[in-house]
């Protein structure tokens, strides 16, 4: 760090970046998306949805639960076009305005948030945090000191607690925190998580998006010139330089910047934004907010920081709406409205046929050919069900059942399966569709296919 | 063309140094990884719970084991090559660089006017 004179040190010696404290349109926004995110994270656990709760992961027994749907590993398509609809998002909002996530909706940024509110109702604003670092370790400082360390720590376990909560059903888990007799990896994964969300929030901060997060480093593959991003607008700030109020910037030949600095003092990450675009910028728009408020306190218009794209700061024509904006929307969408069309119409019924592995067919008397399968079922839905079994394409089959074809909720059963063909039915192999339909709901259907083995008779054509 | 024949032969570019040693240390985390793996688990009783449609055997459980180790692996080694490689050079903590950190100053130093108000 280059070295700054003893006036200014309360500004910048410091390695610990203190941001100002900034209001605005931009900030509202965000106390906004923290409490809508967080909001979610720590509230959807404890609402129960017909009976359940409403956002569960039952790792142990490999069912999702997800506002009243229930999610089977067989539901993996689902998972994965999450993803890609992930994806396509983040290269969607990236290319239409930059690194929104980052400002606004990623974990990193929505709890160091919640942590600095913390610092700031307890410690004091930037100046008095800054005194109070300085300061020797009175038992003023101390008493400050530990109880933000309290509440972070307070809060920090909640976190942590909830995160488990969505694995572990959180009011089954709350009656165990509360007589001590949590189990060893609930206990664990509490204490990790906890751990990160202290950690990261509390002390690393901006660091995590400065060195560590890679979708900094690949953001400029995601813009072009006509991306809506944070910039500082040259041609109107230029010459920068201090001023009084009355002075005709014209005549003293200079441009909006009055060069207070503040736009780097708000920089969560200490950049600043008038050197152009940097990969540190993680979109905070909290210069935007102070320069603002700076520019209607000297009478000059809003916007010398504000959202704009590198088209419109050359002076040509912007177009925000491109093809590319166009594309990936489109795919979004279809993505999107294929995966709710395939969710809400998921058959809830899955079967498999499988041939017993220690016989081939059996001959019974009567010229009768019987082959052995087990039926593995699974009824998804949440409501029991008895299902019809049926040959579609050979009448002459016969179905005999261990047991009837009637499964409590999410039960899963194997059930042995006999299918006896007549010899005059063919000869080799046989290949039968075999319909299963709910005996309550005809539009629980799924067709199997199977294969029924029937002896050959050498010279006897079939 | 110029630039090629300036390279001594028999040496390698610093990016064929490093896609070289991202495949070849995520293949060999892969190989101990696919060894751990598959010597306290079965790929035969892997059969019962597995949910995909199609059947699969052993083989090709071992041999998808590896291939998905390798590629959780090459993603992990490549992601911190080019984290390191395009990261802050040496130097960056102590200052150093292309980029000196922002000067800044009271804003009410060069702006005596300016009325910070509750914010200052």
């Amino acid at each position: 760090m280059t070295e700054q004179p003893a006036g200014e040190s309360l500004y910048r010696k410091e390695p610990k970046i203190y941001p100002r404290q900034v209001t605005g349109r931009f900030a509202r926004l965000r106390v906004v998306s923290v409490w809508v995110l967080l909001g979610l994270f720590y509230l959807l656990p404890w609402i129960q949805i017909g009976g359940r709760q409403s956002v569960l992961f039952d790792l142990p027994a490999r069912k999702f639960y997800i506002f009243g749907l229930t999610f089977w590993p067989q539901d993996f398509v689902y998972l994965a076009l999450l993803l890609i609809t992930a994806g396509l998002s983040l290269f969607f909002f990236t290319a239409l305005a930059g690194r929104l996530w980052c400002g606004f909706a990623c974990p990193q940024t929505v709890w160091t948030e919640v942590f600095i509110w913390i610092e700031r109702w307890i410690e004091g604003d930037r100046q008095k945090r800054m005194k109070l670092d300085a300061a020797p370790w009175t038992a003023q400082k101390i008493l400050r000191k530990s109880a933000k360390q309290f509440v972070w720590i307070v809060f920090a376990a909640w976190t942590g607690f909830t995160f488990v909560g969505f694995f572990s059903p959180i009011r089954e888990l709350g009656a165990s925190v509360m007589s001590l007799s949590l189990g060893p990896w609930e206990t664990f994964w509490t204490v990790f998580y906890g751990f990160a969300t202290y950690g990261n929030a509390g002390f690393l901060r901006e660091q995590v998006c400065k060195y560590m997060c890679p979708y900094a480093r690949f953001q400029s593959a995601m813009f072009d010139k006509d991306t809506l991003i944070i910039s500082y607008d040259t041609d109107r700030g230029e010459p920068r330089g201090g001023r009084r109020k009355n002075v005709d910037k014209q005549e003293a030949g200079l441009g909006d910047c009055i060069n207070c600095t503040l736009c780097v003092q708000v920089c969560p990450t200490g950049i600043d934004i008038r050197d152009g675009l940097q990969y540190e910028c993680i979109a905070c728009a909290a210069c935007i907010d102070v320069c603002d408020q700076v520019m209607d306190k000297m009478g000059y218009p809003r916007g010398l920081v504000r959202y704009t794209t590198e088209h419109s700061l050359k002076h040509k024509t912007a177009h925000v709406i491109r093809p590319r904006i166009i594309v990936y929307g489109l795919l979004l969408l279809v993505i999107i409205s294929g995966t709710l069309y395939g969710m809400t119409h998921r058959v809830p019924l899955r079967a498999d046929l499988i041939r017993d592995r220690n016989a081939l067919y059996r001959e019974l008397p009567g010229d009768v050919v019987e082959n052995v399968y087990t039926l593995k079922i699974t009824n998804m839905d949440n409501a029991p069900h008895r299902y019809d079994m049926r040959v579609l394409n050979n009448a002459a089959v016969e179905v005999d059942l261990s047991r009837p074809l009637e499964l409590g909720p999410e039960e899963v059963a194997g059930i042995s399966v006999r299918l006896r063909l007549p010899r005059s039915a063919g000869q080799g192999v046989q290949h039968l569709d075999i319909q299963l339909q709910a005996a309550d709901d005809p539009s629980i259907r799924k067709v199997i296919k199977a294969k029924a083995l029937m002896p050959i008779e050498f010279g006897k054509q079939p | 063309m110029k630039k090629q024949s300036r390279e001594i032969p028999g040496r390698w570019s610093q990016r064929k140094r490093d896609i070289g040693t991202v495949v070849w240390v995520a293949f060999l985390a892969a190989c101990v990884g696919t060894f751990v793996v598959f010597a306290v688990l079965d790929p035969e009783a892997l059969n019962d719970a597995w949910v995909l449609p199609w059947e699969m055997g052993s083989r090709l459980a071992y041999s998808l084991g590896f291939l998905f180790l390798f590629c959780v692996s090459l993603i992990a080694s490549a992601l911190t090559t080019f984290m390191i490689r395009t990261g802050p050079r040496r130097g960056h903590a102590r200052g150093k660089g292309k980029k000196p950190p922002p000067v800044i100053h009271a804003p009410e130093d060069e702006n005596p006017d300016l009325d910070l108000g509750d914010w200052k």
